[in-house]
């Protein structure tokens, strides 16, 4: 027997909501749920008039609906927003190029600008390189670092006032249920909140906080929008699966109790004897950090020095693994100058100069890096000078990418990031070449990721 | 295959990968308990406490590790004067006796008293006569059947109906301590038990509660609650009542279509394969408090209830959402000919008298439970 609206339109109802268990026909469920959506940007005063705001848009369901609502909203309420979408674009063949398909049909459906980033340009990698390094687990963490990353350079080019996400509802109640499940205090007491971002970041929203995927499904349903309904091929691994299988078990007994979660989040409060890292700025890059370097130049760090796991597990781990990298990197050093005191030590033979010099400073010194300037003092101009020095250069070279304590010195200012960030790639990469070259112990895997990014 | 303490044969593996022998083992558990006592300082000595008993391993390990503690010489004596109390009324008559013969044993081989006290009697028809020491007296007045927990609680729906069940048990201890004159109670919580606890209180709403349901004190009342237990786990209870070769009995209720057995489910498999995760979630619960605490009560659980603001929640979110699915199309379009929000059960409010009479899960659990059943709410809500 059909059930009837619940509004009293006369109408029959097709779906039951989950939120409060009223049942109502499509028309009243449309409006219904665009008219919370305003609820909750009015109330929780999201948006102010004339923003620029960026949806961050993946072709996804939920930033689908949130691109479709907000301009019906905009529209509708007169809000005054310049809206606009913003897509990353992570290299992950059979996924993203194809949702990013869709984006590019919501961007002519919607009639707003599109602006796409991708890992690549940003960070010289794509996330099939990154899996082929990491293997299938742990890789969504590099994929959500940089992101996140990814989606701040882009609203600071764009010039937004703020990015708005289509995190739904389940999804903060998986993450609250996630955190705990972790232990970590500091994004528990953060990811409930409906806006973040601190003073001198872009603000991100989250329009969709308090709608459940369920209707956000049914709404795209409904209103036959177009979108991508693939899963990310990587994502089964995640650790983030037990808190969704967690959840959808939960959802089945308790519709309610998503919002149950999201209540206690919000009401929760982390005890002030407890100390939380503070958000300060990447010494590297200038995005925000809770770390003096944070999380996306640790990871790719890592990637770049052929240490994968690097920023994966605790940051005890990932010292340990620097410092025994630094050791076989200054192994390699050692070798490396040996090799170019031999190459010295050929051209000295070959010099014509006095036997002074040869057997006094020269060899002193031979275990440093003063060749030249001591050639240059107690060699009597007889020297083959211009070899010397641009062996020596060589090693400077060798030195300055080594040394990986010292911060890189080419810090990104804004504007024109991107160039740099690439060059700083560029010499990376040429480290990389190196460690594969002299370094017998790394495995095969190594050799085939140069391979994969064109060395 | 060395005990990782003493360096003799080890023969017991903790979380797959401690060994340990039999007498390092035994010692570990017995210093989990007396630490938690300790560095928490609550108790001072000589106080008197409520030890609550159900006949299970932990309520059964609590015993023994009590029993050990008084035992000992003057340094190491644990010093409490322990009254024992088992709550009866919860499910069938046969398997309540059972239980509480098993309790009365239990505490009669250690020559202890206890009090067996029917949860009807004392929540519902408010008597607070102790009852004579290790006897069971089951009456049987039509009184009884109409004040039966089970019957009470048999129209709500599972998730709320356990709920419902903990907060009564919690009340009903706190009054039993009262008439003994104790001002703290133990319960037998594991770690494992407490990260059930807080996930569930999660799902339930009472995120701000969790300092109190999970952490080692309840000072919500007058009288604690404190959880001794709470950094041993399910696994080392096995070993423990293997060794001591304890009897107990074990009533789980079989009941599927609720939040906490899901998620009791979901921690033992998680026990199982990652076996640091069940500790994780208790040390986060440590830390977790809530946000602006006001004076106001919930009458039903005694937590205190968030001051209303501005801001905007769930409350807010799925109040609008019930409004919004109850009117004509358009009829909100502007903010003059919008209606009020729901406030109050006659108008179909998602929680009524939230934040004024009961928290958040206490007034879902009001809707839930519905108007028939007066008996668990009736004295706390305005005539």
């Amino acid at each position: 027997m059909p059930i009837p609206c619940r509004t009293g339109c006369g109408k029959n109802a097709m779906l039951k909501r989950p939120k409060t268990g009223d049942a109502l026909c499509k028309e009243c469920f449309f409006w219904a749920f665009e008219t919370e959506i305003h609820f909750t940007i009015t109330k929780a005063e999201l948006f102010k008039r004339g923003d620029s705001v960026a949806v961050a848009a993946s072709g996804g369901k939920d930033s689908t609906v949130l691109a479709h609502v907000l301009k019906t909203l905009n529209e509708r309420y007169d809000y005054g927003l310049n809206l606009m979408l913003l897509s990353i674009d992570e290299g992950i063949t059979g996924y993203r190029d194809d949702s990013l398909e869709t984006v590019k049909r919501n961007r002519d459906d919607y009639e707003m600008s599109l602006k796409i980033l991708s890992y690549k340009d940003l960070y010289g990698w794509t996330m099939d390189e990154i899996v082929a390094q990491i293997g299938r687990k742990n890789n969504c963490t590099f994929c959500g670092v940089f992101r996140r990353q990814a989606l701040d350079r882009g609203a600071a080019m764009l010039g937004v006032k703020c990015i708005a996400t289509g995190h739904n509802a389940d999804d903060i109640a998986e993450t609250v249920l996630m955190n705990v499940l972790r232990g970590d205090i500091a994004r528990l007491k953060r990811c409930t909140a409906i806006s973040t971002g601190s003073e001198g970041t872009i603000p991100r929203v989250k329009p969709l906080k308090y709608t459940y995927e369920k209707e956000i499904v049914m709404y795209a349903h409904y209103k036959k929008l177009v979108y991508f309904s693939t899963e990310c091929v990587f994502a089964p691994n995640a650790y983030r699966g037990h808190a969704r299988a967690l959840l959808k078990d939960m959802e089945k007994i308790r519709p309610t109790c998503i919002m149950d979660i999201i209540y206690s989040g919000e009401t929760m409060a982390v005890k002030e004897e407890v100390t939380l890292p503070t958000q300060r700025i990447c010494t590297r890059c200038k995005f925000v950090s809770s770390q003096e370097v944070c999380k996306a130049c640790v990871l790719l760090e890592g990637l770049n020095k052929g240490l994968p796991k690097l920023g994966i597990g605790k940051s005890s781990k990932a010292k340990r693994m620097l410092d025994e990298y630094n050791t076989k990197q200054e192994q390699n050093l050692k070798d490396a100058i040996k090799q170019l005191d031999n190459d010295v030590e050929k051209i000295e033979n070959n010099c014509q100069s006095n036997q002074k010099c040869r057997s006094n400073l020269c060899k002193n010194k031979r275990n440093g890096l003063l060749n030249k300037k001591s050639c240059n003092n107690k060699c009597s101009g007889n020297c083959d000078r211009t070899k010397v020095i641009v062996d020596n250069t060589k090693v400077d070279n060798l030195l300055a990418k080594y040394a990986i304590h010292e911060p890189v010195k080419k810090i990104n200012t804004d504007g024109n990031n991107i160039v740099n960030v690439d060059e700083d790639f560029d010499t990376s990469d040429n480290e990389d070449v190196n460690i594969d070259q002299e370094d017998d112990t790394c495995s095969a895997s190594c050799g085939k990721m140069g391979s994969l990014i064109g060395f | 295959m060395y005990c990782k303490k003493c360096k003799d044969l080890g023969t017991l593996t903790i979380r797959k990968e401690h060994l340990y022998c039999v007498k390092c083992f035994m010692i570990s558990v017995n210093h989990k308990f007396r630490a938690c006592i300790g560095k928490n300082k609550i108790l001072s000595s000589n106080q008197k406490v409520l030890v609550c008993l159900t006949g299970g391993q932990s309520s059964t390990v609590l015993l023994d590790l009590i029993y050990n503690g008084l035992l000992q010489d003057n340094h190491k004596k644990l010093r409490i004067i322990p009254f024992f109390l088992h709550l009866t009324g919860f499910g069938e008559k046969e398997t309540d006796h059972k239980v509480a013969e098993l309790v009365i044993n239990q505490c009669k081989s250690y020559k202890f008293n206890v009090y067996i006290v029917n949860i009807s009697k004392f929540y519902f028809q408010k008597s607070n006569t102790l009852p004579d020491i290790n006897s069971l007296a089951e009456t049987n007045t039509e009184q009884d059947l109409k004040t039966n927990l089970k019957n009470i609680l048999k129209k709500v729906n599972p998730t709320s109906s356990n709920d419902i069940e903990t907060k009564i048990k919690h009340d009903t201890f706190r009054r039993v301590a009262k008439e003994c004159q104790c001002n703290f109670i133990f319960t037998a919580e594991t770690t494992t038990t407490l990260a059930v606890n807080l996930l569930s209180n999660l799902a339930i709403g009472r995120g701000s509660q969790v300092e109190y349901d999970i952490g080692f004190s309840d000072s919500r009342d007058e009288i604690k609650i404190l959880r001794p237990m709470k950094d041993i786990t399910v696994e080392e209870l096995h070993h423990y009542i293997q060794i001591k070769n304890l009897t107990h009995i074990s009533i789980d209720k079989i009941q599927d279509n609720n939040l906490q057995s899901v998620i009791k489910q979901f921690v033992w498999d998680l026990q199982e394969n990652f076996p640091a995760t069940v500790s994780t979630v208790c040390k986060t619960a440590d830390k977790i408090g809530s946000i602006d605490k006001s004076d106001k009560r919930c009458q039903f659980c005694k937590s205190a209830v968030v001051p209303n603001n501005e801001k905007l929640t769930a409350i807010e979110a799925t109040n609008f959402s019930r409004t919004v699915s109850n009117f004509h199309l358009g009829q909100y379009l502007n903010e003059e000919t919008r209606p009020k929000e729901l406030t109050n059960e006659h108008d179909g409010s998602m929680f009524p008298f939230i934040n004024e009479y009961f928290c958040y899960c206490c007034s879902k659990n009001y809707l839930e439970s519905g108007n028939q059943n007066n008996n668990l709410f009736k004295d706390m809500l305005p005539v």
